[in-house]
């Protein structure tokens, strides 16, 4: 009785497999959604890279006449919690962004 | 022909997308099909799930091992989608209804339609380790693996879903003894 259980279990759950033809609809549905997500990828980073990068100029020119106080000076328990929670947050956007599942390593 | 490997070092090394095309080409019935049954045969659900899983598994694929198999890591994260998806959408999905009071079957014997019915008696842990056993011919160790379950729970969720899809096809008259189709994809599974 198992083994015929077992075999009808296997016919029942098993499905077909041959490869996709390269015009497949799925295929091609997961490969144009791949594209756009490297687009969109792109346009995302492009456009937060470039404020980045402008605060920074704007930052180094402010302080340019102070630079060396920026690394002497103590650093206060509100920017270290600020820098803290400006971490988390970029972690959280980082993560949402890349859909990241940790869990899929390996 | 490319090995998986050597497929997975192009996409890797130098983002070929021509190389995970055919990855993709490659896996696509295994994992849209594994989808399929996890989700009792909503094959919408399934073709969204597994098109979300091949474009994780693209973003991902830099952390699979060298060593590791593609495929038992590709059906891990669509078991992954497949249970955030539920999370989800817990309380709006509509669970394929089980069979009416007095509904019979046999009328139905067609796979396609019996197989939705039946599925919808076992739980979606059940129905992932028994589709992974049967349909993939994966052992309890490589199950427990993707599904991320005790060895113990892998046993006990076969065997309990194996008894309750018996129930169920006995109860509704369906013949257990009749010559099963040979072959299908699945090797050997007495391993269950």
């Amino acid at each position: 009785m198992p083994d015929a259980f077992d075999r009808k279990l296997q016919e029942l759950l098993s499905y077909p497999r041959p490869p996709a033809p390269g015009d497949d609809p799925f295929v091609a549905d997961v490969m144009r959604e791949l594209r756009a997500e490297r687009r969109r990828r792109h346009v995302i980073l492009g456009v937060f890279g470039g404020i980045g990068a402008a605060f920074g100029l704007a930052g180094a020119a402010m302080l340019l006449d102070d630079i060396a106080g920026v690394f002497t000076r103590d650093i206060s328990a509100m920017a270290l919690t600020q820098g803290a929670l400006f971490l988390a947050g970029a972690a959280a956007f980082y993560s949402w962004f890349m859909n990241d599942d940790w869990s899929t390593g390996g | 022909m490319a090995t998986d490997r050597e497929l997975v070092i192009r996409v890797t090394g130098s983002d070929d997308q021509g190389a995970f095309q055919m990855l993709v080409e490659r896996h696509q019935a295994a994992i849209r099909g594994f989808l399929v049954r996890l989700t009792a045969g909503d094959r919408g659900t399934a073709d969204d799930l597994a098109q979300e899983t091949f474009l994780l598994a693209y973003r991902k694929l830099h952390t699979l091992k060298a060593g590791s198999s593609l495929v038992s890591w590709l059906h891990t994260i669509a078991y992954r989608q497949f249970l955030q998806d539920r999370r989800k959408h817990a309380r709006q999905r509509v669970m394929a209804e089980p069979p009416e009071p007095g509904h019979d079957p046999r009328q139905a014997m067609d796979a396609s339609i019996l197989l939705p019915a039946l599925l919808s008696h076992v739980n979606e842990h059940e129905r992932a380790c028994l589709t992974l056993a049967y349909a993939e011919g994966m052992s309890h160790p490589e199950i427990g693996e993707i599904t991320g379950l005790p060895l113990g729970t892998v046993k006990s969720h076969i065997s309990r879903g194996k008894r309750k899809l018996q129930e169920w096809l006995l109860e509704h008259d369906h013949s257990l003894s009749g010559p099963g189709r040979a072959g299908g994809p699945g090797q050997e599974t007495n391993r269950a």
